[in-house]
């Protein structure tokens, strides 16, 4: 394997693992706070019990983001040196807040886990919602940063030269809010229906019920939320990628051919090398309007794009349509749950239960397939337009070994902790039964 | 502006030699102690540590985020020559924290918990050794660089600059400071007169190895005439640092014998800041001692758009995080200066 995909690999499969920790550590501490809150206000013991449950959850995921976050703030180094150098300091601002509030966040922690009968009763939970609103606000400044490599600002760039540097408009650079916004919403909606789909499956079991409904509850309404909101903070993204990298638009749609009044495809099997995409449905004009607001607008096709500046299609479109998919399909499910809060008698059917087990993976998934059609729809570009990936890359040889290395450290990691919270479930059972 | 960052550089690397440190020490002390007091010391560490376990581990990356922005040159020779040991030290940190979450998150309290305690003694050897290493790689004047002579081996460029007894001998002195910092950490802890006299025991041994391997790794650099010895030697400051560290060592004993925790303590961290302000002071500004040069970490460093933007970051991000973490500190007794 060649250094450069080895790299790019390893980057990849680290980011995928770390990103499901990090949103996991976003997002459960709101669970923790609400059902903490719901113990502070009726004493119910079963709210006491859930939110020390969850607070388990939320310490192990925040130590294994921590763990895999310190190999980032590493690797980013370690594999993209050229990248680091020119680019640390341009979009360090958003990583060094980013530092500030994960220290808040952990800080906050320290009080939440430590501070059960030592600190008064409403400075206890309100240090809980800090740790929320710290770990949201870190998942935002590393997503602006992101935002950068697609849309680079803050700088003037000749011959090579990085020169007038602005990190503060560099870190308001033109992607920072709808990618954090449809990042934060993202994180909700998995995270919300991984955890609504855990609980959902105790329930479907029989076990522990009344507990694992109260928790049920709490996550899935984020979840729901979120996943109604999210088509719309999709339509603004896609308006942006079409306006700033056409590129990336004509990759996740399999665009080959500019046209006007173009069609948005459904699915359908890409054949890079005939550059055509069979089995696809086609809906007319429709991909127009979606970028552009105008069914006759002029989409333009990959051809038009030199060889070399053109990211890898099949995989785009693949991951893009996977995200689109399973965005909608959540959306429905989130409002058929919104439903039977009217309709009660829905929530009594096993099979209600065994839907929202069946949930439990997709949003990551999702997500996931997200991520791929941000960073594999920029290349071959690390910094869109101005520095190509193949350039960042260290000299050092063997990276194959290093990917071998992160690879098993991440495997290992995420088997310990998927084991470590069954375990947890099943103590919390057994304590019940 | 430049002073203030190059301060918080300082002030993060500090602490994380010393939190982390005391973290790292804990576990091996653990890895020194009959299978008995280990359970015992394991206890107490986690009771005084845990509420700024979490903080503890973030002071290296607030750490490399200043290095990346600040001074991108050097953190890029950093990384490209110290891929390697840089990698250890994070599979290191990896295992450390695997075995930290098992020990205390999982449910289920069996068998099991001997092989967490492995892999915790491993990671806390693993980690500030290559943290040693890697310090030990970048002043020992072994690095190669591929730019100025092309016909390098992989071996010469990745391997030799970190691979040698100098940088072992960092890393071991490291180790033993580590055990340093977390046995006189402990003593303020201890319950009954059977488990300080432990402590004490444990104290002193890591005090007494400190300075030997101290002394081992001036006399090596001395002999073999490895620059950043013979400066340091040489630097009054460092000298100064040195010769004050030692002497403190008499008011930290007395303090430990009168069970006065929170000097002891005081003290301790101020041996540690000396050590380290020693080492930094030696060669400062030049960090990076490679076989044909010496580079300075102010060379290549970020435009002052940049400086002024970040050392701003750091104070509004210190002004907040600081009180936070004394807050921390106070309300779990881990300072008691006020009782």
């Amino acid at each position: 394997m060649e250094n450069l995909e080895a790299a790019r690999l390893q980057m990849a499969i680290t980011l995928i693992f770390h990103i499901v920790f990090a949103c996991i550590g976003m997002v459960m501490p709101f669970f923790m706070v609400i059902s903490h809150y719901k113990w502070l206000k009726t004493r119910k013991e079963i709210y006491l019990k859930l939110t020390k449950a969850w607070q388990r959850g939320v310490a192990i995921f925040f130590v294994t983001g921590a763990v895999s976050g310190t190999a980032l703030s590493f690797e980013l180094g370690l594999l993209w040196p050229e990248f680091m150098k020119h680019a640390g300091p341009i979009i360090g601002m958003p990583f060094s807040l980013e530092g500030a509030a994960f220290f808040v966040e952990a800080i906050a922690l320290g009080f939440y886990l430590y501070g059960w009968k030592k600190l008064p009763e409403k400075f206890h939970w309100f240090t809980g919602v800090i740790i929320g609103i710290s770990g949201v606000m870190s998942g935002i400044l590393v997503v602006a940063a992101n935002g950068w490599m697609n849309s680079p600002s803050g700088f003037t760039y000749e011959n090579g030269v990085f020169s007038d540097i602005n990190p503060i408009e560099a870190m308001l650079n033109g992607a920072w809010f709808t990618q954090a916004l449809h990042m934060t919403l993202a994180a909700f909606v998995a995270t919300g229906f991984a955890v609504a789909g855990i609980h959902a499956y105790q329930v479907y079991k029989g076990k522990n019920v009344e507990l694992h409904k109260k928790a049920f509850r709490i996550a899935i309404i984020f979840a729901a939320v979120a996943a109604l909101l999210q088509p719309i903070s999709g339509d603004i993204s896609a308006k942006d990628v079409a306006e700033r990298q056409p590129a990336k638009l004509a990759a996740l749609e399999a665009h080959y051919e500019t046209e006007k009044g173009a069609p948005l495809y459904i699915g359908g099997i890409v054949d890079e090398e005939k550059q055509e995409v069979t089995h696809k449905i086609e809906i007319p004009k429709a991909l127009s309007f979606l970028a552009f607001g105008d069914f006759d607008a002029e989409v333009k096709g990959l051809n038009d794009f030199p060889e070399d500046e053109q990211p890898p299609v099949a995989i785009v479109h693949y991951a893009f349509q996977i995200m689109v998919g399973i965005g909608t399909l959540l959306a429905i499910v989130g409002l058929f749950y919104l439903l039977s809060l009217k309709w009660k008698k829905w929530q009594n059917h096993r099979k209600f239960w065994l839907l929202f087990t069946l949930m439990a993976p997709l949003g990551y998934i999702a997500l996931e397939a997200g991520w791929i059609v941000t960073e594999v729809g920029r290349q071959p570009w690390i910094i869109y337009q101005v520095m190509k990936t193949k350039d960042a890359v260290t000299p050092m040889p063997g990276i194959f070994y290093s990917l071998i290395t992160y690879t098993g450290m991440y495997i290992v990691l995420t088997c310990v902790v998927s084991w470590l919270l069954a375990r947890q479930i099943k103590v919390l059972n057994q304590n019940e039964d | 502006m430049l002073t203030v960052v190059l301060f918080f550089l300082f002030f993060s690397l500090f602490l994380y030699v010393l939190l982390a440190g005391a973290d790292f020490g804990g576990g091996i002390i653990e890895l020194f102690s009959s299978p008995k007091n280990q359970e015992k010391t394991k206890q107490t560490i986690y009771r005084v540590m845990g509420p700024i376990w979490e903080a503890n581990h973030i002071w290296i990356i607030i750490l490399i985020v200043i290095l990346w922005i600040g001074f991108p040159q050097y953190f890029n020779i950093f990384v490209v020559y110290l891929h390697i040991p840089i990698t250890l030290m994070l599979l290191g940190i990896t295992i450390r924290g695997l075995a930290f979450i098992f020990r205390h998150y999982d449910a289920v309290k069996g068998r099991s918990q001997g092989s967490y305690n492995a892999l915790f003694k491993l990671g806390s050897i693993l980690s500030p050794l290559f943290l040693g290493v890697i310090f030990g790689g970048l002043v020992g004047g072994n690095i190669n660089l591929f730019s100025e002579n092309h016909n390098l081996s992989f071996k010469e460029i990745y391997i030799d600059g970190w691979f040698n007894v100098f940088s072992v001998l960092i890393g071991v002195f490291y180790i033993a400071l580590c055990a340093f910092i977390a046995s006189n950490f402990l003593i303020g802890e201890a319950d009954d007169e059977d488990e300080l006299n432990l402590y004490r025991k444990k104290a002193s041994y890591s005090t007494i190895i400190l300075v030997f391997i101290g002394l081992v790794i001036l006399a090596y650099g001395y002999f073999n005439e490895i620059d950043f010895v013979i400066d340091f030697i040489e630097n009054k400051y460092s000298i100064i640092a040195v010769a004050i560290s030692g002497i403190v060592l008499i008011p930290l004993w007395k303090m430990i014998k009168l069970k006065r925790k929170a000097w002891a303590r005081i003290l301790a961290g101020v041996q540690v800041l000396l050590v380290v302000s020693a080492a930094m002071l030696a060669h400062f500004p030049d960090v990076i001692i490679t076989s044909t040069k010496e580079i300075s970490i102010l060379d290549g460093v970020a435009p002052d758009s940049v400086i002024q933007v970040l050392g701003i970051a750091l104070l509004i991000g210190g002004a907040i995080i600081l009180p936070g973490l004394y807050h921390l500190m106070k309300s779990f007794q881990l300072i008691k200066l006020f009782k």
